[in-house]
């Protein structure tokens, strides 16, 4: 079985790779802890054009949840994979990967 | 305005250059306030220039500006002054620049010797095009698209009719809209909808036929969408067997069995007439009533619906526009579809049935009825047209701003270059068939050939050419030749085994390919001609509101490819030159002579002068004659330059301006309507201004699940992807976005089965089977028995299982129907070919 992560990122592709990138692939991720933020103005499904993807491609149930057309990152569930920002396919990539806000008065250890 | 590199730098990568501020409401009508800062106008970069063009992708026709620097397309923004679109774009079309720049772009011909493809030069390509066309003779097919240009498609259907005398010329639109053609035919006797897209901006109701806008015409979706977001009420009504994402936003979800449609169509009518709510003055006044056979031949009253079926299985269809039949024979038949039978046959509960009829029984709402391939691509699809019209008419829902049934169409020229041009094996353009001898008459005085030079006989259907290529010569195959162009009938035929692949083993075979990218129609390609695409030829595209769209040439092609259009007219150049008598007109002048403002002829064939003149204007002016018969006068192609797109009828006032036409039939929006009669359908089947109101039964699909191949499969596009991918594959962004085929299934479905979400499954139908990853609670949800697998990706080519059955009328295959089973790889197959024998 595929994991939710490798479900749509054609595992079953290998080998037949034949549209090249011509963009340079992100940047290598570096350690620090990071939070998924979705900039509404560069995002596709704030201007009603129907975009789900990062929804879609989350691999943390619950981490990104789609409310009239609109998603949004539950910082408490978002690991900060990347995921997200990675197959944002709108023109301006509307996700940016910030480091989390202080932990103050969550009500966990 | 200086510009920071790193912002070039993001240009230079083609991401959108207006960036997304602004939505449809801040730029679209002025009645609410707007909520959104206006589109910054397109940005103002030295060196680079703009120029307008519509998307490469869907019917619905967007404009962008294309940004072009150094020869290259460098960015796209969406097009402010454009109606359709009002500056925004879909995913697909803020990236459309970036399908011209895939690495693997073909860019020298080929020709398969020993087996392998090999590079040739263009003289000898041609060579081998002319000569294999003119051995073939009547066993040649040509099969272009409704991605073709209008231009492409003129030359290819006068070359063929006019000039080789061949009716074997078909398009993929075939596939796509055949069936809402002969709907709009057999009901008010013209092709192409009466209504526009204005209507989604005064609709207080959005009906969804088994459709998907979200996904499949997201600006459409987006233009209803945006007006709910300021805050005003559209009630959305989505039928269908699918929970989408247009169902998310839909009030109302009906869910419908397949062929339901037929059943739900026919209940509206049924109600309306039991609770006296149609539209009397409009149904007298502007309708007829007809069916396949009128029963009055042979029985003195009305008959019931049973008797009728039987009647008509026994006697056969009286053809498209069948018969007359009283408005007594008409309620009598339509009767048996009560809320509870349909509800049986349709799967949707009466209640919903009764409260889809009084939404229509309410004269005070304005309804908009959507659809594209979920009626379709349905082998009563002609029907279900017919019957859709229908509600409409009946209710007197139709012909009012906001008010009216709207036929969307899935490719950018679908209407345009198929519909309009005629591309098709029974079609001569601008709404003429070769079966009428007026209408060859009016063909050949415009080609100025002989009389008798058009083919009476249409030639063969997309489905019966392709099958007649796989079929061998000495076994009745009588085409033995086919010319592919600007589509990957390889990936897109149903039951692709059959109608396509098939031909591999057949050496006699000959299949010539114009394309931009490795196909699976270039993988059994003989000859490959290395096609020129999108901006890089001049082009002229018509949307699914009647709305012709031209463009310019912006950038060069890579290496030696080169427009179909020009490749066309070479090889009927080279006819000529091998002397084949059709190339000649009657006065014995080349019947493609174009001549510049001399008069001297332009020898545009050969490739360094093919932009000496404007070749597209020359053919489009010469086409634009054939448009006035049937009032679908398109504007002369140096007004469309002007525009961002002109709706027909264009008409010349008397200032020698040009006004478009919003609604057809329509008095004071349409020219032609006389006046004083409100409506008038003045191509009326029966010749008396009435639109027709049909009787079509309901009938079952097919191939229905059985205890073998126990669920339904249905195939189908998603918002990323462009058809067969060849283009938006190769566009990363969508590829990431979007990356491979999958099964989606039904929650319970698949726990019945065992299966979990991404779990690879065998997917069985009698034509094949495939593995697939399961998607279950992703991006839509189908009904318990249905399963979805869409058709985009070469590398799940869904198309192998799929079914062949096609409509009577339109011959459009269905590929929302067909038998299937899905079962986890450790269990058997749940079918094995030996089973059939
Ligand atoms: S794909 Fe269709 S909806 Fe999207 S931008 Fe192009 S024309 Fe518009």
């Amino acid at each position: 079985m595929l994991s939710r992560r490798e479900l749509l990122f054609g595992r079953l592709r290998a080998g037949v790779s034949r549209a090249v990138p011509s963009t340079p692939p992100p940047p290598p991720p570096d350690d620090s802890p990071k939070v998924a933020v979705i900039q509404g103005r560069h995002c596709l499904a704030y201007r009603e054009l129907m975009c789900s993807t990062c929804y879609e491609r989350c691999p943390e149930e619950g981490a990104i949840v789609i409310e009239r057309g609109i998603p949004q990152v539950v910082a408490d569930l978002c690991t900060g994979c990347s995921d997200c920002h990675d197959v944002c396919p709108a023109p301006t990539n509307a996700i940016l990967m910030l480091a989390p806000r202080p932990t103050i008065n969550r009500g966990k250890p | 305005m200086q510009m920071e590199r790193r912002d070039f730098m993001k240009l230079a990568a083609m991401t959108a250059a207006t960036g997304l501020a602004g939505s449809m409401a801040s730029r679209g009508s002025t009645a609410l306030a707007s909520t959104q800062p206006p589109l910054p106008d397109r940005p103002d970069i030295p060196g680079v220039t703009w120029e307008k063009a519509p998307c490469r992708f869907c019917g619905t026709g967007c404009h962008v500006q294309v940004g072009v620097q150094d020869d290259k397309v460098v960015a796209i923004a969406g097009d402010r002054q454009a109606d359709v679109n009002k500056g925004l774009l879909c995913v697909k079309g803020y990236h459309v620049g970036m399908i011209l720049y895939g690495q693997d772009r073909l860019t020298k011909p080929m020709a398969r010797r020993d087996g392998e493809l090999v590079e040739i030069e263009w003289d000898e390509a041609i060579d081998i095009a002319a000569k294999r066309i003119m051995q073939s003779g009547d066993k040649f097919g040509f099969y272009i698209s409704g991605q073709s240009t209008v231009p492409e498609g003129y030359a290819a259907q006068k070359l063929m009719k006019g000039g080789l005398s061949n009716n074997h010329i078909e398009a993929n639109a075939r596939l796509c809209m055949a069936s809402a053609v002969t709907g709009f035919l057999s009901t008010y006797g013209v092709d192409e909808p009466a209504s526009c897209y204005d209507d989604l901006d005064h609709c207080d109701t959005l009906i969804l036929w088994g459709n998907n806008p979200a996904e499949m015409h997201p600006i459409l979706f987006s233009r209803v969408m945006d007006r709910q977001a300021r805050g005003e009420k559209i009630t959305v009504i989505d039928i269908g067997s699918r929970h989408t994402r247009t169902t998310e936003r839909a009030d109302h979800f009906l869910p419908m069995q397949p062929h339901g449609d037929l059943a739900i169509a026919n209940c509206i009518a049924q109600q309306l007439i039991e609770q006296d709510a149609y539209d009397h003055d409009f149904v007298e006044k502007h309708c007829n009533f007809r069916a396949d056979r009128d029963p009055s031949a042979k029985f003195d009253a009305p008959i019931d619906h049973d008797t009728y079926v039987a009647y008509v299985k026994e006697e056969g269809a009286s053809g498209l526009f069948g018969q007359a039949i009283s408005f007594e024979q008409y309620k009598k038949l339509v009767s048996y579809y009560t809320p509870e039978k349909t509800e049986e046959l349709s799967g949707v509960p009466a209640s919903q049935l009764r409260m889809l009829a009084s939404t229509f029984a309410d004269k005070s709402k304005k309804i908009v009825s959507l659809w594209c391939m979920g009626m379709n691509q349905h082998t009563a699809g002609t029907a279900i047209n017919n019957l859709v019209h229908n509600v409409h008419l009946m209710s007197g829902h139709w012909g009012k701003p906001g008010d009216g049934p709207q036929s969307l169409t899935g490719q950018p020229a679908a209407c345009g270059t198929v519909r309009e041009v005629g591309t098709l094996a029974h079609a001569l353009p601008g709404g003429r068939i070769v079966k009428k001898e007026a209408h060859r008459e009016h063909a050949e005085g415009f080609w100025n050939v002989p009389k008798g030079r058009i083919n009476p006989k249409p030639g063969y259907h997309t489905v019966k050419m392709f099958e007649m290529l796989c079929t061998p010569t000495d076994q009745g195959g009588d085409i033995d030749t086919i010319w592919v162009q600007v589509t990957n009938p390889g990936q897109t035929l149903p039951n692709t085994k059959k109608l396509f692949k098939a031909k591999a083993k057949l050496k006699d075979k000959f299949l010539i390919v114009s394309e931009i990218y490795p196909t699976a129609t270039t993988a059994l390609a003989d000859l490959v001609l290395p096609a020129a695409m999108w901006v890089e030829k001049n082009g002229i595209y018509g949307n699914s509101e009647r709305r012709t769209q031209q463009w310019f040439k912006m950038v060069t092609p890579p290496g030696e490819a080169r427009d179909d259009c020009w490749q066309t007219l070479a090889v009927a150049r080279r006819l000529y030159e091998l002397g084949h008598p059709g190339l000649k007109d009657k006065d014995g002048e080349y019947l493609f002579r174009i001549n510049d403002d001399a008069g001297n002829e332009v020898p545009y064939w050969e490739w360094e002068h093919y932009y000496d003149i404007n070749v597209d204007k020359a053919l489009f002016d010469e086409y634009r004659q054939f448009t006035f018969l049937k009032h679908k006068n398109v504007a002369p192609y140096d007004e469309l330059v002007k525009h961002r797109g002109m709706r027909w009828p264009v008409i010349e006032t008397k200032d020698g301006q040009f006004k478009e036409t919003r609604w057809r039939f329509v008095e004071g929006a349409d020219i032609y309507v006389e006046k004083g009669s409100g409506i008038q359908f003045y191509h009326s089947v029966t010749k008396d201004n009435k639109a027709q109101m049909w009787f079509r039964p309901h009938q079952w699909p097919a191939e229905m699940p059985d205890d073998t191949l126990s669920l339904n499969l249905v195939t189908g596009r998603v918002l990323e992807h462009w058809h067969s991918g060849t283009m938006t594959m190769r566009v990363p962004q969508l590829r990431r976005a979007m990356p491979s085929a999958y099964v989606e299934m039904n929650p319970e479905d698949a726990r019945d089965r065992g299966i979990s979400n991404g779990d690879i499954v065998r997917v069985t139908t009698r034509r094949g089977e495939l593995k697939l990853p399961a998607w279950i609670n992703g991006r839509a949800k189908p009904l318990r028995g249905q399963v979805f697998v869409p058709f985009f990706d070469e590398n799940a080519p869904i198309n192998d299982l799929t079914l062949d059955a096609i409509d009577p009328f339109s011959k459009q295959p269905d590929y929302k129907k067909c038998a299937v089973e899905v079962s986890r790889l450790d269990q058997p197959h749940a079918y094995s070919p030996e089973d059939d024998k």
